[in-house]
C-alpha cells in the first residue's frame, strides 16, 4: 500500500520548494510531486506601463542567482518588439556577459551538490567546507572561479549581480582596451581551473554512479542505475547564449507553447501518513500533517507541444552536440561539460570585440505594439521573456522561467527513485525557485479565481 | 582646537622636480607629479582627475591612465567636478585594480564612505588604492565662476590663463598678464551653500593631503596621513620627484593652515547649529552626529 512523505523545504538550492512523494513498500516512489512554494512576485503585473528601458531591470530582481540572463532576455524582448537591431560589439559584450555568469553559476551549483557525493574509494561524504584536502584546493579553485565569472561579469556587464551596462538598443558602454585585456587575462586563468574542475567533477560523480548503495540520515539505500531518468524530451534555443523572435531562423516557436495550472497538473490533498525523523535535516514532515500540492504550487506548467520539457545543460548538449546521458549523472556530467564552453564563449568574443566599436543603436525605435520575445539560456535552461512595446511602455510582459518548465519534468523524473535521493533528482536541475513564481490569484476559500494564461 | 589639522604621520612643505608639470601647476605640482609617479611604478593603474570639460574653466572628471591624459588636467578649477561620479566605473569598463582620485575634503569623505559601506561600489573599497585630498574653504558652481570672472573681474573666461584663491583675495591672471584681484567678501555670496557645513578644511581622510595654504608662493604644504600614503610618499622623494623642506622652516608655516581650518570650522559650525533651529518643525540634520 501507497503511503505519503513530504520534504518541505528542500535544501541546498535556491528558493523555496518542497516534495511530496507517494511510495510505495519499498520506499520506492510512485509517484512525486515537486513544487515551488515561494511567494509570487508579480513582476509581470508591475511591469505594465512601465517604460521598457525600467522593465528588464525590475526583471532582474526577480532573482539574484541568474538576474543576468533574465536581465538580458527582457532586454533582448523589448529590442524584438520595437525591432531594434542593435551593433555587433554590444551583443559580443552581452554574450562575454552571459557565458560569465554561467560559468560562476556553476561553479556555485557545485557547492551545493558536493555534500551528496562521495571521495572515490571511501565511504566519506564530501564536505565542501571542510579543511582537509583535496577537499581545500577543490574548494579553492570554486571560488576562484565563481570570483573570476563575477569579475568578467562586473567589467561587461557592470555589475556582477544585477548588471547595469546592458539597455535596450544595446549597451550603455563599450569597455576599455585595458579591460578587455585584463577578461582576456582572467578567461585564460579561468580555462585551466575550469577543464581541472570538471575532470574532479565528473570523477566524483562517475565514482557516485558506480556506487551500490548511499546512505541518507540512517538508511542505506540501494542506489538505482536509473536515477532521474524520464521521457519527457528537451528544449533549447543555443549552445550558448539565445535567439529572439527577429531572427532569421528562430529556434524557439511561441505557438507551441500552452501553460496549463497546478490543479490540472499536481496531487489533490492528502495525508502524510510515513515519517523519518532521521532524515536530514531535523527529518521529513510529521505524520497527520495535510499536504495540498494542487493548491500550493505557485507555478503554472508550461508544456511545450504538449508535454513538460527538460531545459538546462543537458537539454542543450542533446539538442545541439548530440550527447545522449540521460538521468541525474548524466545531467551534472552535461553541466560540468559547459564549463569549458563558457570559457571559450569569452574568449573568443573578446578576440572578436573592438573596444573602440559602437555599442549602441542609433534611432531605437519606440515600438507599435507588436508581440516580440526572446530566450536566453540561462545556466538553469531557457528564459523566455515575451512582451508587447508601444510608444515606449510595455502593454504586455510575460516571463517563462527555466525552472518553471523543470518543476513537472522533474516531478515525472522521480518516479521509480528511492525516496530518499528525490532530493538529489531535484539538484540536478539546479533549481532557482523563486523566478518560476508565477501569478495565480487566489480567493478566500483558497481556490484559484484568476490566472494568467497565455493571451 | 587642536584637530583641525586631522591626523598626520609628517607635513612638508614640497613642490615637484618636474619642469613639465611645474609650468603650469597650480602650487607645487604635488597631485600631477604624484599621481605621474605611482602611474609609472605601477601603484594606481589610473586616476580620478578634473581634466578639461566643455566649457571654458570647467571641470570634468575622467580617468586618466597615461602621463598625457595626467599633464591636461594639472591646475586648479575652482568649481564643482564629480570626481567620485567615476570611481565605480574606473573598475568596471575600465578595467583598473588600483585606482587614485583626487579630490576635495568632502569627495575624500565619499570616497572613504564608500570603503566602508560599499552600498551600490560592490567590489570597489579594495581597488581605492591613492586617495589625494586638496584643501578647501569652499567650492563655486559653475556659474558663479562665471559671475565673478567676467563680471566682477571684467575678463572673458577664455582669456583667463589661472585662477588663484590666495591672501584674502581671488585673483583673475588673464593670457595677457592682467592680475585682476577681488577681495573674497565679494565672493562669498557665490558659494555653494552646500559648502557651509562643512567641517573639514585640510582632506583629513586623504591618503595624502595638499595645498598651497603654509607655503610660499610655488610650494605646496603637504599632509601625509596613512601608512600607504607614506609609503608612496618616500618611494617619490627616494625617486627624486620633489623637492622639500620641513614645514617649520616655512613661511607663513602650519599657524596659517591652522588659523584658516579653525576659522573655517569655527564658522561653519554656527551655520551647522542655525540649520539645527531651520524650517518648519523640520531641523536639518547636522551631518557630524
Amino acid at each position: 500500500m501507497s503511503k505519503v512523505v513530504e520534504i518541505s523545504p528542500t535544501t541546498r538550492h535556491e528558493g523555496h520548494s518542497k516534495l511530496v512523494l507517494k511510495i510505495n513498500d519499498q520506499g520506492i516512489v510512485e509517484r512525486g510531486d515537486w513544487l515551488s512554494i515561494t511567494p509570487v512576485r508579480g513582476v509581470e503585473k508591475l511591469a505594465i506601463g512601465k517604460t521598457m528601458d525600467q522593465v528588464p531591470k525590475i526583471a532582474s530582481r526577480v532573482c539574484g542567482i541568474c538576474p543576468i540572463a533574465h536581465t538580458l532576455a527582457g532586454i533582448e524582448a523589448m529590442e524584438a518588439s520595437i525591432k531594434c537591431e542593435i551593433p555587433q560589439d554590444a551583443k559580443l559584450l552581452r554574450v562575454i556577459l552571459h557565458a560569465a555568469n554561467r560559468l560562476h553559476s556553476i561553479a556555485l551549483h557545485n557547492i551545493l551538490i558536493l555534500p551528496d557525493f562521495y571521495l572515490p574509494g571511501t565511504d566519506t561524504k564530501i564536505n565542501p567546507f571542510a579543511k582537509v584536502e583535496p577537499v581545500r584546493s577543490v574548494a579553492a579553485r570554486i571560488i576562484r572561479l565563481r570570483e573570476i565569472g563575477q569579475t568578467i561579469g562586473e567589467i561587461a556587464g557592470g555589475e556582477a549581480v544585477h548588471p547595469s551596462n546592458p539597455r535596450v538598443g544595446g549597451m550603455y558602454r563599450n569597455v576599455t582596451e585595458r579591460a578587455r585585456m585584463k577578461m582576456y587575462d582572467l578567461a585564460k586563468e579561468g580555462r585551466q581551473l575550469a577543464t581541472d574542475q570538471m575532470e574532479f567533477m565528473i570523477a566524483i560523480l562517475r565514482n557516485f554512479q558506480k556506487r551500490d548503495y548511499c546512505v541518507v540520515g540512517n538508511a542505506k539505500v540501494p542506489m538505482p542505475k536509473d536515477l532521474g531518468y524520464h521521457n519527457q524530451g528537451y528544449m533549447a534555443v543555443d549552445p550558448m547564449y539565445g535567439t529572439n523572435s527577429l531572427a532569421e531562423h528562430p529556434t524557439w516557436q511561441p505557438e507551441r507553447w500552452a501553460e496549463s495550472r497546478p490543479w490540472d497538473w499536481y496531487m489533490g490533498e492528502m495525508e502524510i501518513d510515513f515519517e523519518d525523523p532521521s532524515y536530514p535535516i531535523g527529518g521529513t514532515t510529521k505524520k497527520g500533517t495535510k499536504a495540498n500540492p494542487q493548491m500550493e504550487a505557485c507555478t503554472g506548467v508550461p508544456t511545450y507541444d504538449g508535454q513538460p520539457v527538460e531545459v538546462g545543460p543537458r537539454a542543450r548538449l542533446v539538442k545541439f552536440k548530440g550527447y545522449d546521458e540521460k538521468g541525474t549523472v548524466g545531467q551534472h556530467i552535461a553541466r560540468q561539460l559547459e564549463y569549458v564552453d563558457c570559457v571559450y564563449a569569452i574568449l573568443k568574443s573578446l578576440d572578436a570585440l573592438n573596444p573602440s566599436g559602437k555599442v549602441l543603436a542609433d534611432p531605437i525605435p519606440q515600438g507599435d505594439g507588436s508581440m516580440g520575445w526572446a530566450a536566453n539560456e540561462a545556466p538553469r535552461g531557457t528564459d523566455v521573456h515575451l512582451a508587447r512595446v508601444k510608444d515606449g511602455r510595455v502593454q504586455w510582459y510575460e516571463m517563462l522561467v527555466p525552472t518553471t518548465w523543470n518543476f513537472p519534468t522533474c516531478s515525472r523524473a522521480l518516479t521509480g527513485a528511492p525516496w530518499q535521493l528525490a532530493e538529489i533528482v531535484v539538484r540536478g536541475y539546479d533549481p532557482c525557485v523563486s523566478c518560476a513564481t508565477h501569478m495565480i490569484v487566489v480567493d478566500d476559500d483558497n481556490r484559484i479565481v484568476a490566472q494568467k494564461l497565455i493571451q | 582646537m587642536g584637530t583641525e589639522l586631522g591626523k598626520y604621520k609628517v607635513c612638508v612643505s614640497a613642490r615637484s622636480t618636474d619642469k613639465e608639470i611645474m609650468w603650469k601647476a597650480q602650487d607645487g605640482g604635488i597631485v600631477t607629479s604624484l599621481f605621474a609617479f605611482a602611474l609609472e611604478h605601477g601603484i594606481i593603474d589610473g586616476a580620478i582627475v578634473a581634466g578639461p570639460g566643455a566649457r571654458p574653466w570647467q571641470p570634468r572628471p575622467f580617468i586618466a591612465t597615461t602621463r598625457e591624459e595626467l599633464l591636461s588636467a594639472r591646475g586648479t578649477k575652482y568649481n564643482i567636478s564629480p570626481q567620485v561620479s567615476w570611481l565605480k566605473e574606473a573598475t568596471r569598463s575600465f578595467g583598473l585594480d588600483k585606482v587614485g582620485i583626487v579630490g576635495t575634503p568632502c569627495q575624500m569623505q565619499a570616497v572613504r564612505k564608500a570603503q566602508l559601506y560599499p552600498v551600490g561600489m560592490r567590489d570597489v573599497p579594495d581597488k581605492v588604492a591613492l586617495a589625494i585630498g586638496i584643501f578647501c574653504m569652499e567650492n563655486f558652481p559653475y556659474k558663479s565662476i562665471q559671475m565673478i570672472v567676467e563680471d566682477h573681474a571684467g575678463t572673458k573666461l577664455q582669456a583667463t590663463k589661472k585662477m588663484e584663491i590666495g591672501k584674502g583675495k581671488f585673483t583673475v591672471i588673464t593670457e595677457r598678464g592682467k592680475s585682476i584681484a577681488l577681495p573674497l567678501k565679494i565672493t562669498h555670496k557665490y558659494e555653494q551653500p552646500g559648502c557651509h557645513v562643512c567641517l573639514d578644511y585640510v582632506a583629513n581622510l586623504g591618503d595624502i593631503s595638499t595645498g598651497s595654504v603654509g607655503s610660499p608662493d610655488g610650494w605646496s604644504t603637504v599632509f601625509i596621513r596613512t601608512k600607504k600614503g607614506e609609503e608612496t610618499w618616500n618611494k617619490a622623494i627616494a625617486a627624486g620627484c620633489f623637492e622639500t623642506k620641513p614645514i617649520e622652516q616655512v613661511k607663513p608655516g602650519l599657524d596659517l593652515v591652522s588659523k584658516l581650518a579653525n576659522e573655517k570650522i569655527s564658522k561653519n559650525k554656527k551655520t551647522v547649529e542655525e540649520r539645527a533651529t531651520f524650517g518648519v518643525n523640520k531641523a536639518l540634520r547636522n551631518p557630524y552626529l
